[in-house]
C-alpha cells in the first residue's frame, strides 16, 4: 500500500496534492488537496485548508474542510473551521467549532 | 521492496503521486517517492527512492540519492548517489559518495579535509612541482650575463627546445618551450581531483 505519512517530528509548511492516502502524524500549514482519504491522527497538526474525498480526523484541525465524500470527526479531535461534506460524522468526545454543510441538494 | 517498506514505516513516507510544494523540516528520517519542491530540512536522513523526485534546496545529516535532485545538498554526514541517482546542484559534505551509473552535475565541497590525511601528501608534490616550473623561467636573469653573446643562447634554447619537440619550427618552438611551464600548475589540480576519489574509494 502506497500510504504517505507525515510523521510526528516533520513540519511542512506549504501544499501537499495527491491521488493517495495521507496520513499526518506531524504538523502541516497551508494547503491540503487530495483524491483519496486524508487521515489526521492524534498527534496530527493541521492548520490548512483540506480538500479531499475522506477525512478522518483524531488530531487538531483548523482550517475548512470540504470532503467529496465524508467527513469524521473522533473523539478527542479539536476542529475549528467549516466543514463542508455529504457526510459528516461527529462522535461523542470530539470538540468541534464552525459550520456544517452537509451539501444536500434539494431537488 | 516489501522490506524497504517495513524498514521505512514508521517514518515518514511522501508517495509516489504526492506533491509537497513549500518548507519542509523535521527530526527523523524521510523517504520521497513522489515530489518535494521547495526547501527541505531534516536532522536525520533523506532517501529519495527511484521514483522520487526533489527540486529543493536540502538541509540534512545523510542523504540517500537513488532519485533525481535538482536543487543543492547541505549534509552534515554524508551524501550518497546510488547508481539510479541523478543530480543537479551542489554537494556539500564532508563524505560525498558517488557510485557508478550516478548522474551528476554541480560542484563538491568536502570542506576541510581531516589532519594527516591525503594533505600532506598532495602538498609534496606540489612544491616539487613548483620548483621545476620556476627552474625555467630563470633564463631571463641568463640573458643579461649572456647578452653578449645572443647567438649562444638562442642555440641553447632552441637545442632544449628540440630536445623537447623535435619537428616544429624554431622560431615557435621558442614560444612552446615557454609555454610549456604554465601548463604543469594544472595536472597538480587534477591529481588531487583524483587522488580524492581515491580515498572515497578507500572509504567505502
Amino acid at each position: 500500500m502506497a500510504n504517505t505519512v507525515i510523521g510526528s517530528s516533520i513540519v511542512i509548511d506549504g501544499e501537499i496534492s495527491g491521488d493517495e492516502d495521507l496520513v499526518i502524524q506531524g504538523t502541516v500549514k497551508g494547503k491540503i488537496s487530495l483524491r483519496e482519504s486524508l487521515f489526521v491522527e492524534g498527534s496530527g497538526v493541521v492548520e490548512a485548508d483540506i480538500e479531499t474525498q475522506n477525512v478522518e480526523i483524531a488530531g487538531r484541525v483548523t482550517g475548512n474542510i470540504q470532503a467529496s465524500d465524508k467527513v469524521e470527526l473522533k473523539a478527542d479531535c479539536r476542529v475549528v473551521g467549516d466543514v463542508k461534506a455529504p457526510r459528516i460524522l461527529i462522535a461523542d468526545g470530539a470538540s468541534f467549532k464552525g459550520n456544517v454543510d452537509m451539501d444536500v441538494k434539494e431537488r | 521492496m516489501a522490506a524497504k517498506d517495513l524498514v521505512a514505516s514508521g517514518n515518514t513516507v511522501i508517495g509516489p503521486s504526492i506533491l509537497i510544494s513549500g518548507k519542509l523540516t523535521g527530526d527523523e528520517d524521510l523517504t520521497v517517492r513522489g515530489r518535494v519542491e521547495g526547501e527541505l530540512s531534516l536532522t536525520k536522513t533523506l532517501i529519495v527512492e527511484p521514483s522520487g523526485v526533489v527540486k529543493a534546496n536540502v538541509t540534512v545529516k545523510n542523504a540517500v540519492v537513488s532519485g533525481v535532485v535538482v536543487g543543492n545538498i547541505q549534509a552534515s554526514e554524508s551524501v550518497e548517489l546510488t547508481h539510479e541517482g541523478r543530480m543537479v546542484g551542489d554537494i556539500r559534505a564532508p563524505r560525498v559518495i558517488i557510485v557508478d551509473g550516478a548522474s551528476f552535475r554541480g560542484r563538491v565541497d568536502m570542506g576541510e579535509l581531516p589532519p594527516g590525511r591525503t594533505l600532506p601528501e598532495r602538498s609534496t608534490p606540489r612544491t616539487q612541482l613548483r620548483p621545476t616550473v620556476r627552474s625555467l623561467p630563470p633564463p631571463p636573469p641568463r640573458p643579461a650575463t649572456a647578452a653578449a653573446r645572443p647567438g649562444a643562447t638562442g642555440a641553447t634554447a632552441t637545442a632544449s627546445a628540440a630536445a623537447r619537440k623535435p619537428g616544429g619550427m624554431p622560431g615557435i618552438v621558442r614560444t612552446e618551450a615557454r609555454t610549456p611551464p604554465p601548463a604543469p600548475p594544472t595536472p597538480p589540480v587534477v591529481a588531487a581531483g583524483a587522488k580524492k576519489k581515491v580515498v572515497l574509494k578507500k572509504r567505502k
